[in-house]
């Protein structure tokens, strides 16, 4: 019998309010049909108070009703201050990609409800994710923050390409559910439990002092499927071949909230995972998570220099990017454990996770803002002489670009310094990975400032039509504008993102 | 004067001033040309009082840096907003407010187009300028770094000659290149600092960093990362190919500011932080460096004698120039350093002029090959006279700047190396004839068919014209008669940078 007391509901209180929230949205949809900007007040006025809400439930340090991580279902899940942070930002995604969804779903003739609905249940998932200290939760969590990521995906259904994106994005995402799924079967039967803990225990006693070679071989063989699995769901090369056509192919707000949402969640999964259940055996995880990091960024960068197709040359971007937060992963590993190294590369992590969501999507939502007039390609050459057309949203962009780029004092640059300075501060083989992410970032620089040569250098096409912009996406601009900017420049709002990474990476060790 | 200074954060007035004029150009209305001109020149004006205000208040007598100002910024890693001038830096501050409001001025006729994004782009500019030179924290000074890199990647890009895109692009690339792996050294540095005293404390701050004393091999590496940064941005050979591209498609103005200051940076930096803070280091790689050094020098004199381009021509003079400045910073000698200092602000004088003047003939003739010119004494007199000027300088007429920057470095080297100063004295008689066999074909001789085809549109120099030149007249002039006024400001900081470093001492004998 599990008691129901005042924490246990404090703890459910924010994926369960998501939760609610997506159902209040149909509900809404169903009572006054057709109604958009009511959906839309609906959906961002409650992710608005439900991220007030965590704020004050807590545990954030020093503030929250909940004085430290609470505990529901038997362990099953937990409200810590991971869960706060991963929650704030995976609420302020999906606020943000409401408020840029229905100025290019409306032109397109697609429904808004059924769009902020499918999008809330995603993040309900990624949410619970989070929180989740049982692998059977991990699980569930994750199919409820993929599935309705492949309907997104296929949202435009009579465009060719969004079916194809996200029949591919499924049977991959599938695919990998699976072999993730197989690993934790295997973990479990020899660990004898679905508790992160008492995995965590159990794997730390057959380990013992002789070192890996003493794990039975079927564990391994689970280790290797779950690292294949989350590398498929943060799109690792080479697990990455289902990232570019998906987002291709998919409407652009949604591109934009596959290119943050999923993979911040995941993140939460491979924190959870491998950090809380699987701690103890990182010795044998961190060489691949090394080579995984520089792979994925070299190969995502490299790809992305010859791409025309701008949500193309975004998503491998996005890639590069897992690479770079897959090098906080990696100093987390190499540190020996117990030093100030290993929390500092978890800080860089969840601090790059959460700048690269407002620039990234912000990013996107200056080419679905470009797109909202059907029939505007996604080719680069949209851009043409956008300094001119659009003075203001090309500024925006050269804003996001430069922060994906790295140059100070934008939040992209406070992300790149940390995972330096956290590979740095382990040294080794890891200083040589730090200076590989830095060449990369300055490879990077050159297909990001091709697009602000299109925007500033060259001249508008003949008789391009006239940008305008909806009051919806000009407010998710000004928000994701001000999370760049803020983030990097405004000394209290970084300090208190670098202090919430802290105490949670805390809460993980 | 002191008292007045005394009570205000003058260094902070000088870095900011233009920042508060872009903000306010910003809103002025874009048809408003000459609002936004004045504008955009009274802020420079501004920014260059309050460093003439510094210069009157500033005590060459008292040792170390002055007019501290110093916040906390990130306490978490000690960083700092920490600013703090000394002799040379104050020349250098008072050379980019200068020279800032001269390239203004001299922007009013030629930059037609997109005059507002203009001016904001180059008073963003000088801040980014003034706070390389101002700043005493590492992290503060690599994102004003940073900073300015964009406002000149669309100075370029966007108000350049024909072939601007890829000058720019290349320009970015190799100073990102060389920036990030400085990124990279600074924060190896902040964490040793920190793993060796426990603290984020004093991680990031010059003074407590130059005191500390790295290990051999971080010094090795972390210069290494510095140096390519810093050579770069001088440029040295064999890194300077992106300077003649870079200076031939800019427009006048950032031609003058990229010879005139951003190169200095380059300079800056190496006598700043790259000896100083790793001189071990330093004092191995000296060899290579002169070494270089020479081959700049005579290189970059050599190629200047074959462009068929006049600012082609006084780009690779600026590489040969360039050249004595890092000669005689790494001979580590009182003279040569002095001669390294002097010859900074003579090349940013002097250089800044030429490219002035070639500005003056490309407004009325839209060409600057030296083969089409011919014969200008007869039509413009004063631009001829003007120009001789400029050249004599440039060559090192004695009596003018140019003379004493390179005879004291020659004079530093001969001491310890005399083969060193023979061929960079050879290297003064090549650029002789570069700029006079120039001077030679542009201004006697017949009037050029094709200046005939220009006819009335070939007029003298302008009153506008006349007036960004003086300046640098006096001030050429001046030093050239009075060093020992910039000597005197910076003995202080000479001497602390001798006292760092091994005089002489190198394994080239």
């Amino acid at each position: 019998m599990i008691s129901i007391d005042a924490n246990t509901i404090l703890a459910l209180l924010p994926p369960a309010g998501v939760a609610l929230l997506a159902l209040l949205v149909v509900v809404v949809d169903i009572a006054w049909p057709g109604r958009d900007r009511l959906l839309v007040v609906v959906g961002v006025g409650g992710l608005a108070i439900l991220i007030a809400v965590v704020v004050i439930v807590g545990p954030l340090p020093g503030i929250g009703l909940l004085a430290g991580a609470q505990e529901v279902f038997g362990g099953a899940y937990v409200a810590d201050s991971l869960t706060v942070l991963l929650d704030l930002t995976l609420m302020a995604i999906a606020l943000l990609t409401i408020l840029f969804g229905p100025d290019y779903l409306r032109p397109r003739g697609l429904p808004t409800a059924e769009f902020a609905a499918m999008l809330l249940f995603a993040i309900t998932g990624g949410m619970l994710i989070a929180g989740a200290r049982d692998l059977l939760l991990l699980f569930l969590a994750l199919e409820l923050l993929v599935l309705p990521g492949y309907l997104l995906a296929g949202y435009a259904k009579r465009d060719g390409l969004s079916t194809e994106g996200a029949i591919k994005y499924f049977l991959l995402g599938s695919f990998s559910s699976a072999i993730f799924l197989f690993g934790l079967v295997l973990t479990f039967g020899y660990t004898g439990t679905t508790n992160i803990r008492e995995v965590a225990a159990s794997v730390s006693t057959l380990v013992g002092t002789n070192g890996l070679t003493s794990l039975p071989p079927a564990l391994l063989m689970g280790l290797a499927l779950l690292t294949t699995g989350a590398a498929f769901k943060i799109a690792a090369v080479p697990f990455h071949y289902w990232t570019p056509d998906a987002y291709q192919g998919s409407p652009t707000p949604v591109t934009g909230y596959l290119s943050v949402g999923p993979k911040v969640a995941a993140f939460a999964l491979i924190l959870r995972l491998f950090v809380d259940a699987l701690g103890s055996v990182k010795a044998d995880w961190t060489p691949f998570i090394v080579i995984l990091a520089a792979v994925t960024m070299t190969l995502g960068n490299l790809v992305a220099l010859s791409q025309d197709n701008i949500k193309r040359m975004l998503a491998y971007s996005s890639i590069a990017h897992t690479g770079y937060i897959l090098v906080g992963l990696a100093a987390f590993g190499a540190a020996p454990v117990g030093s100030a190294a290993e929390q500092n590369g978890l800080q860089a992590v969840l601090f790059y996770s959460v700048a690269y969501s407002f620039m990234n999507l912000g990013a996107f939502a200056v080419v679905a803002a470009l797109q909202r007039r059907p029939g505007v390609t996604s080719q680069i050459a949209t851009f043409a002489g956008l300094g001119r057309r659009a003075p203001l949203l090309a500024a925006l962009m050269l804003l996001f670009l430069l922060s994906l780029t790295g140059i100070p004092p934008l939040a992209g640059f406070w992300a790149k310094w940390y995972v330096i300075q956290a590979a740095l501060q382990v040294g080794g083989w890891l200083t040589l990975l730090a200076v590989l992410t830095v060449l990369n970032a300055a490879a990077a620089a050159f297909y990001y400032l091709r697009i602000a040569v299109y925007m500033y250098m060259r001249d508008p096409a003949e008789g391009a039509p006239p940008v305008t912009l909806g009051g919806q996406t000009r407010l998710g601009l000004a928000l994701a504008a001000i999370g760049t900017i803020a983030i990097g420049l405004i000394p209290p709002v970084t300090i208190a993102v670098i202090a919430m990474a802290q105490s949670a990476a805390q809460a993980l060790l | 004067m002191t008292q007045l200074v005394s009570g205000l954060p003058i260094l902070t007035l000088i870095t900011f001033t233009p920042l508060v004029g872009a903000i306010l150009i910003a809103f002025l209305p874009k048809e408003r040309l000459n609002w936004i001109r004045w504008a955009a020149l009274g802020t420079a004006l501004v920014a260059w009082v309050f460093s003439l205000l510094l210069l009157t208040a500033f005590d060459p007598g008292q040792s170390g840096f002055q007019f501290g100002e110093v916040a906390d910024w990130v306490p978490t890693f000690g960083i700092q907003y920490k600013l703090g001038v000394d002799g040379i830096s104050l020349a250098l501050v008072v050379l980019t407010t200068t020279l800032t409001w001269i390239s203004i001025l001299a922007s009013f006729a030629p930059i037609k187009e997109r005059v507002k994004e203009y001016m904001i782009a180059f008073l963003i500019l000088e801040v980014g300028m003034t706070g390389v030179f101002l700043a005493m924290d590492m992290f503060l000074f690599y994102i004003f770094w940073e900073l300015v890199l964009i406002p000149m990647y669309l100075i370029i890009g966007i108000w350049g000659g024909a072939n601007r895109i890829y000058a720019t692009i290349k320009f970015v690339l190799y100073t990102l290149v060389g920036s990030l792996l400085m990124l990279v050294a600074i924060l190896a540095m902040a964490y040793t600092y920190q793993a060796n005293t426990g603290t984020w404390v004093g991680a990031f701050d010059y003074q407590k960093l130059v005191e500390f004393g790295f290990d051999p091999t971080l010094q090795f590496f972390a210069f290494a990362g510095f140096f390519l940064a810093f050579a770069i941005k001088v440029p040295m050979f064999p890194f300077h190919t992106w300077l003649p591209d870079a200076h031939v498609e800019a427009p006048t103005a950032g031609s003058v500011i990229l010879a005139g200051v951003l190169l200095k940076l380059g300079g800056y930096g190496l006598i700043r932080f790259a000896v100083p803070l790793f001189p071990q280091a330093a004092h191995d790689w000296a060899p290579l460096i002169i070494v270089l050094s020479l081959i700049g020098i005579v290189y970059g004199a050599i190629v200047a004698l074959v462009q068929p381009d006049l600012k082609k021509l006084v780009a690779y003079s600026s590489v040969s120039h360039m050249g004595f400045v890092t000669l005689g910073i790494f001979i580590f000698t009182e003279q040569g350093l002095h001669g390294a200092l002097l010859q900074m602000i003579a090349h940013g004088i002097l250089t800044g002029g030429l490219f002035l003047m070639v500005g003056v003939i490309y407004e009325r003739t839209h060409d600057r090959t030296i083969a089409k010119m011919g014969g200008l004494a007869g039509v413009l007199p004063v631009y001829a006279a003007v120009f001789g000027f400029f050249v004599l300088g440039s060559l090192g007429l004695p009596g003018l700047a140019g003379f004493v920057g390179e005879f004291v470095t020659i004079v530093g080297a001969f001491d310890f190396y005399p083969w060193v100063a023979a061929v960079a004295a050879l290297a003064m008689m090549l650029g002789a004839a570069y700029l006079l066999f120039m001077y030679q074909r542009v201004i006697f001789g017949d009037l050029s068919d094709f200046l005939k085809g220009i006819g009335h549109h070939l007029t003298d120099m302008t009153r506008t014209e006349v007036v960004t030149l003086a300046p640098l007249i006096v001030l050429a002039i001046g030093f050239g008669v009075f060093p020992g006024l910039l000597l005197q400001l910076w003995q202080g900081p000479v001497n602390d940078f001798l006292a760092h470093v091994v005089p002489g001492a190198l394994a080239l004998k």
